[in-house]
Order: structure tokens, then sequence, then C-alpha cells
């Protein structure tokens, strides 16, 4: 057994690759895509072109933007320096109203103290990045400092001024004789919710010690205090104890302000129901691991502190007629490695750069496609292969007068398709109309050559001055030529397609095509020419016998 | 064996000359010369820019009353066509891009400048946005916010206009509730920069091409022949193209580019035989290879006639137009193998057989 499976070495490793194939489209699936399955295609062009990195960036934060968790099954990528494509399936107006608003703006950013908002994202009017003091600078021997410049709008810098005036207190003097200070502390929230947040006592402990420990890469200092990270975000907190229930007369004085609440998933479905029963409508939301509750549920982002430079405290109390109104402010922090400082330097900035995007948006186009014009899609595609499929054996059987031939070509042709479909479930690539038109391209090429490998073989058999491995030899070289012209027209488009604005549909087809091709002289065709090989051995072997 | 060669295979040459030149002139010529008779080659939205909107319909509709019911609108550039099969009707309305739109994006475009010198300006070219779009304008303190206002606006504005659309035609040709509309919105800087990336990708494809089939045959003459045929097989899909109208666009590109590496397979077959054959003379390899040759477009044009009946029952446009392009530039494909490839080939083995012949 083993012998003959040697022998025919082709055909096994045909069967192997197929069986392969189908596990695969088992185990991931075949996605299908936007031209299936409905959904929608967002191209958003930019002002005027930008770096690479840059694209990339702003690539990343529409991404972020739109889908932060991960669930919408949204595709994001740039094309060139100038475009950024986002598809999802989604069709619902609605929320594709939403997406596109997202697209230009991201959530709303406050900068509180004390429980004032101090700088909205609108009032930042630029990030300095073109700065001498943006960057990372070495400060010690094991430490890198951060620093973010940035501008602020006449308004807000004035309210800084006022809000911040003495927040900083003396505590004493420093080696070199300049007065320390410690400052009070800034938090900056990103979507802080328009709700009532309701945490339970056990959460309310999880989340103090948590706060008071801090966490570096969320960048809570130590020591932070529940309080003042509470009458920072202005909202009203109801710790409940799941036993004694919701103090109902405390959330009803919230309704006239919202009708949201925040819920800790820790809270009891009973206390969820009186929520309800009161008006709210009630959010659940999931903390994030190892971080206090309370800290993404509200929204927050980070916590600055004040330096003395800016909170001007050598004007005297009193006199804030005289204090300076600082409309370039900046913001450092320390880290201990260079990576980790100018991670954290991106991250701020891209938050602080929220309200619009680095570089302006010039247009958004947008192309939807309705789901149900796509379901028959699919039926009328099968529909066409199976009548391709007739027409193309009975021309065979006409031609080679033969049935022994046409079946193999359309098994060969069959296989193609399904080791194809392999492929796609392996690296995820959704079957668009783009890959069906390149499927298209590399099974013509196919019967093509299958033709052509029949006639070497089999046609010339009576009049032999090669012996049949010189005749395959031909074929192959025919084919494989023929193969790689087909590589060679779509290979610069699978190259050049991700940075030629506009091409990126091509990409799909190009990639199908050129994987078909190499399916086809790496895996199908061999085998298809052993086949053949057998059936003319077969027919040479009854000639001899009469 | 046969010979097809056997008589004056040099005068069949001229069928494909001449067959090139009129689709030459078909494709490129007249239409500069006279526009209005020969439309030439039909740019699709994704290269030129602006608007489409598609739909389907159980009813008959025809192009006047299609006309008629987008009257009210004044869209420019308005080209409407219908789409008619035995299984329904649709429409395709194409539009360019609405003159108050590219207003506004100017306007949006200086607010945003003005963002960095002087706020009051940014201000009051966001609310000249809001008075272009016909909305009352507002009083603001924070130049961003005003932005902001001022682009969500627009968006508003463009998805108002759109439902408009599609409601005034859903009631004017009585579409019914069920109607599934299908809209794009290509940019007229994508547009034009798409146009030319494609033009890049089809002139590098087929230099590799011609370089790929110069590898395989290392002699000029057999190679350029191969060249010729393919260059004649995308001038024939093009001229299906322009005489069914079908648009080119980054859906029927790819068909080009098909058709590019299909139509070669023939003739690296044909030339493959011709020069490294043994048997016979070069007449009759010739002959067994169109043998072979027409069984390969023939099985091509078997699957595509297959395909373009079912896409145009059921009105699946991308695989209809894809199918039609290959299905007429495979036809060239048969004129421009088996009358001038072959021929040349045939000439040239001769000479070299005759050269050899003098040792």
């Amino acid at each position: 057994m083993a012998n003959v499976l040697i022998k025919y070495w082709q055909l096994s490793f045909v069967a192997i690759v197929i069986i392969l194939s189908v596990a695969l489209i088992g185990v991931y699936g075949i996605k299908l895509g936007m031209d299936f399955k409905g959904g929608t295609l967002y191209q958003v062009e930019l002002q005027n072109p930008v770096t690479s990195e840059e694209i990339t960036r702003i690539s990343n934060i529409i991404a972020q933007r739109i889908d932060p968790t991960g669930l919408k099954d949204a595709t994001v990528y740039p094309v060139g320096t100038q475009f950024i494509v986002v598809q999802l399936s989604e069709t619902d107006p609605v929320e594709l109203e939403k997406v596109e608003s997202r697209i230009r703006q991201q959530g709303r950013f406050e900068s509180t103290l004390d429980g004032n908002v101090i700088f909205t994202g609108d009032e930042i009017k630029k990030v300095q990045r073109s700065d001498n003091s943006f960057g990372v600078f070495k400060a010690g021997t094991s430490a890198y400092e951060w620093s973010l410049p940035f501008v602020l709008s006449e308004k807000a810098a004035r309210n800084f001024m006022e809000s911040t005036f003495h927040k900083c207190n003396a505590t004493g003097t420093s080696t070199n004789g300049l007065p320390t200070y410690t400052c009070e502390k800034t938090i900056f929230f990103l979507d802080k919710p328009k709700a009532l947040i309701v945490t339970t006592v056990e959460q309310e402990e999880t989340d103090t010690l948590l706060l008071s420990e801090g966490n570096k890469f969320e960048n809570i200092p130590q020591d932070t205090q529940l309080d003042e990270l509470i009458l920072d975000s202005m909202l009203t907190v109801l710790t409940v104890d799941n036993n004694k229930g919701l103090d109902k007369i405390a959330a009803a004085k919230v309704l006239s302000t919202t009708k949201n609440a925040v819920v800790s998933p820790s809270v009891s479905d009973s206390v969820k129901s009186d929520l309800n029963a009161l008006g709210f409508t009630v959010i659940v939301t999931q903390g994030k691991k190892d971080l206090p509750w309370i800290w993404t549920a509200l929204g927050a982002k980070q916590i600055i502190s004040l330096t003395e430079g800016i909170t001007n405290e050598d004007i005297p109390e009193g006199q804030m007629d005289r204090a300076k109104i600082f409309s370039t402010l900046r913001i450092t922090g320390q880290r201990p490695t260079l990576e980790e400082a100018r991670s954290d330097l991106e991250e701020l900035a891209i938050l602080l750069e929220s309200g619009s995007l680095p570089t302006p948006v010039k247009t958004i186009s947008k192309e939807t496609i309705s789901p149900s014009l796509g379901d028959s899609f699919l039926s009328n595609v099968i529909l066409m292969a199976l009548l391709a499929g007739i027409i193309v054996s009975g021309i065979v059987v006409i031609r080679y007068k033969s049935l022994k031939l046409a079946i193999p070509i359309l098994i060969t042709g069959a296989s193609e398709i399904i080791i194809m479909m392999g492929f796609l479930a392996l690296i995820q690539r959704p079957l668009d109309l783009a890959a069906f038109a390149g499927l298209i391209a590399a099974i013509g090429t196919g019967v093509d050559s299958e033709i052509v490998i029949a006639d070497e073989i089999m046609g010339k058999s009576k009049t032999a001055h090669e012996s049949l491995l010189q005749r395959a030899k031909s074929a192959l070289f025919i084919i494989g030529t023929s193969a790689f012209t087909m590589i060679g027209v779509m290979g610069p488009i699978v190259l050049f397609s991700r940075n030629l604005p506009g091409l990126d549909k091509l990409y799909g087809f190009a990639v199908v095509a050129i994987v078909g091709a190499l399916i086809g002289i790496i895996i199908t065709r061999p085998a298809f020419t052993k086949i053949v090989e057998m059936i003319v051995h077969g027919k040479e072997k009854e000639e001899h016998r009469e | 064996m046969q010979d097809f060669y056997k008589n004056d295979f040099k005068r069949m040459m001229i069928i494909p000359t001449i067959i090139m030149l009129i689709l030459i002139l078909y494709v490129f010529v007249l239409p500069v010369v006279l526009p209005t008779v020969f439309p030439g080659i039909k740019p699709g939205v994704d290269l030129t820019g602006g608007n489409v909107l598609i739909f389907r319909s159980d009813k008959e509709i025809t192009e006047a009353q299609l006309v008629s019911a987008l009257s009210e609108f004044n869209l420019p550039e308005l080209k409407p066509s219908i789409i008619a099969s035995p299984t329904g009707y649709g429409a395709w309305v194409q539009y360019g891009k609405d003159p108050k739109v590219t207003a506004v994006e100017q306007l949006l475009a200086k607010a945003n400048t003005a963002l960095e010198t002087s706020d009051k300006d940014s201000i009051a070219f966001s609310n000249e946005v809001f008075t272009e779009l016909g909305k009352p304008t507002q009083t603001f303190d924070n130049a961003k916010t005003a932005l902001l206002a001022a682009q969500q606006a627009l968006a508003d504005y463009k998805e108002e206009f759109s439902k408009k659309l599609q409601d005034t035609l859903t009631q004017k040709l009585s579409l019914g509730s069920n109607v599934e509309f299908q809209k794009r919105e290509v940019s007229a800087t994508l547009g034009s920069a798409s146009f030319s990336s494609s033009i890049f990708i089809s002139i590098l494809g087929a230099i590799m091409v011609t370089i790929v089939v110069f590898i395989a045959f290392r002699q000029l003459i057999p190679s350029a022949a191969i060249i010729q045929a393919m260059i004649f097989d995308v001038i024939a899909g093009l001229a299906g193209m322009v005489f069914l109208q079908i648009p080119l666009s980054l859906t029927t590109l790819p068909a080009l580019l098909m058709l590019i590496g299909y139509s070669v397979d023939t003739d690296i077959m044909l030339t493959s035989r011709m020069l490294k054959g043994k048997d016979g003379t070069p007449g009759e390899r010739a002959t067994s290879s169109m043998k072979t040759g027409i069984t390969m477009t023939g099985t091509a044009l078997g699957a595509l006639t297959a395909m373009i009946i079912v896409s145009y029952f059921y009105q699946i446009d991308v695989i209809y137009q894809i199918s039609v392009i290959l299905f007429f530039g495979l036809i060239g494909d048969m004129i421009s193998t088996w009358f001038m490839n072959a021929p040349i080939l045939l000439w040239w083995v001769e000479k070299r057989e005759k050269e050899h012949k003098k040792y």
C-alpha cells in the first residue's frame, strides 16, 4: 500500500492538501466579505499627504475610536499617504452616523481639578509636536523624562490660570536652597459618562486599595485617593451594600440630571431592578483586569500633578490680576526606560489631540452594500459555477471523445477551489467579489493548462518521437510559463496596492490569483499530469495487447 | 498531419492588422474626433469621483421615467442607465459631486487653517458653512467646537440629500417599501489618484509579462509576437467595453489584467511547440497547436457564456462586466494568435531553417 502512495506521490500530495484544506475550513470558517454580507466602507481623505508613520498613527487612532473593544468587526488601514479605509459590517444608518462622527472626533476630553473642569479637548489648540521641548530626554542615570507641550485657547488659558492659582503648597527647601512644593493634581477624563455611578461596598474596598497602590501602566500615582477621584468626576457615586439594597431617595435625586446609571458587575440583580423601577437605564460596565473598577467606569485616563511654575506661587494671594496666563502648558513625567517614556508620551499626546485628528479630514466617502443583495449573490455564484462546469466538460468530451479525461479536469478544478478556500480560511481573508474574480483567473488558467497537458501527452501518442517523460516536461514548461505570466501581471498589484490609493480592492483579487497559480503549479497540475500519464499508459497497454 | 498554413500564410496577417487598426480607431481615435457618435471608454465613478445610486425593482422603469423622477434635484453630470433582465429591473444613477458640497469643503478647509491664526475668523468660516447649507448660524465661543459642528452639518446634509433622493425615487417610481438601495460615493481626488495608480500598475504588469516571456524563449521575434497578441487582446477587450459602454473602473480593471494573463497562454503554447517541437513540419506543428488552442479558448468562452447568461439574468453587474470583457478579449485572442502570431513564427522558423541549411 505504501508503495502505491509513494509511486503516485503527486496524487497523495493533492489528497493530503485537500483534506488539510477542508479541515482548515472547518476550523476557521470562511469569512464572507462585504459583497456577500453587506456592510459599509468609508474612505477617509486627509487634508494633506502625511508621512507613513503619521498615517499609521492616525489609522490606529481611528481604529481605537470607532471600535475600542474590537467587537464591531471593523477593519481600518491606511492607503498611500493620504487615505484611510474603514470597513464595517454595519449598515444601520443611525449606528453609522455615530461611527462617522467618531472618525472625525474622539470623545469628550476633560481636565478637572477640585471638582471643576479646567479645560476640555475642544480648548486645546494643538499639541506642539514640532517644538524643541517635545520628546523624551535623559534625566539622570536610569530615568527618562518625557515632555509634552500643548497650547490652550485664550479663554481656556485664562480659566486655567484662575483655577490653578496657588494650588501648590510649599513643603520646605531643597538642597540648593529653592523651595519645594507639593501640588494638587488634575485628572484627565475621556468620555466621562453622564450618569449615576453605582458600586458595591466590596468593589469600593478593592478600588481604594488599588488606587492607593497606584498603577504605573495606567498612570495612577501611588496614594491616589478615591474621594479625590470622585470629587473631580463631579458625578454622584452610590455605594451599595447588596444585602441592604439601594438608597432609593439618594438615587432619585439624580434622576433630574440624568436617566443613566452606570453599574458595577458586582451589583446585585435586585438593586438593578430597583434602579429600573425608578426610571434609570442600567448600563453594566465591565472593569479592566487589575484596575480599579471606578477608574474605568468614570473614563479616567491620567492623573497629572501641577507644577509650581504654572500655579503662580510667586504672585501674592489676592493679586490674581497680576498672575501670568500661560497658554502653552507642558506636562512631564518620568519612566525608567526610553521605551516606556516614549509610549507614555505618545499615549498622552493622542489623548490631548482629541477634538480632531492630527491632520484634518478633508472628505469621507461612503459606500454601502445592503446585506440582502448579498444573500442571493452567493446562490447565483454557485449556479454559475455548476453551469460553467457542465459546459467545460461538454467541450472536453467532444474534443477528446473520452469521458475519462473530462472527469480529472473537473476534479482538478474543484480541488483548486477547495484548496484556495482552505488557504483563505487560514489567513482569515474574507471572500469577496475581488477574491472571487481572482479565483476565476486562477481556475481559468488551470483549465487551459490541463488541456495543454492532455494534448502534449495524449495527443501525440501516435506519432511519438519523444518519450512520455519528455512530453510531460514540455507540457510543464508551457504551463509553468503561463503561471509565471499570471504571477507577473498580478505581482505589481500585490506589491504596490497598499500604497497606491484606490487599489486596495484589487489586492484581494491579485493575492487569490497568484496563490491560485502557485497551488496549480505546485500541487494540482502535477497530479493531473500523473493522471493523464496513467490514462495514456493504460491505452498504450491496451493497444499493445491487440 | 494537417497543415492549415500550407498555403501562403503570410497573407493571413492582413486580417488581424486591419482589425487592429479598426479597433484602435474605434476605441481611441474616433472618440476624440467625434465624441457624440463614438463615446469611447467610459470611466467609472471610482476613477472620476462622483456618486452612484443603484436599486432594483419588479416594475419596469424607463429611462424617461427615471430622468423625470430626478428632475427636481438638478443632479450635475447625471448619467442614468436602466438595467433590464428577465428577473427584474433596476437602475444605475450616476451623478457628479454636488457643487454645494465642494464649496462647503473649501470653507471647512479655510476654517481649519484659521484655527491656528484667528479663532474669530475660523468661527466665521464655520458659520458660513451653515449659511451655505441653508441652516441657521449659531454663536460659538470655541473655534474647534464650531468646526466640528460645521463638519457634522455637512455630513447631515449629505445624508438628508441621499435620503430625499431615495424617497423621491421610491415614491415617483412606485418602487414599494422593500426596495434596497446601494450607494457609492468617491471623492474626485481619490478618483484621479486611483486612475493614475491603475495605469501605473497595468503598465508594470505588462512589462513583467514581457520579461517572463523573454526569459522563457530568449528570442526577440517570437517574444515580440506574443506581446503583439497581448496588446491586440487587450484592445479587443476595450473595444467590447466601448461597444457595450461598460465603464472602466476598479472592478473591470481586473478583467483587463486577467486578459493579459489568459491570452498569452495560447501564444506560449504555440511558441513552445513551434520552437521546441520536433515532429512534423512547422506548419503541421502550428496546426496541431491551433487545435489545442481552440479547445483552450473554447472552454474559456463556454464558461464565460455560462457566467454572462446567469449574471445577466440575475443582474450581477460586476460579474457580467468582467465576463463580457474577457469574452471579447478571447475572441480577439483567437484572431491574434492564429492569424498573426502563428504566421510570424512560421516565417521566422522557416527563415532559421533555411539559414541552417546553408551550412
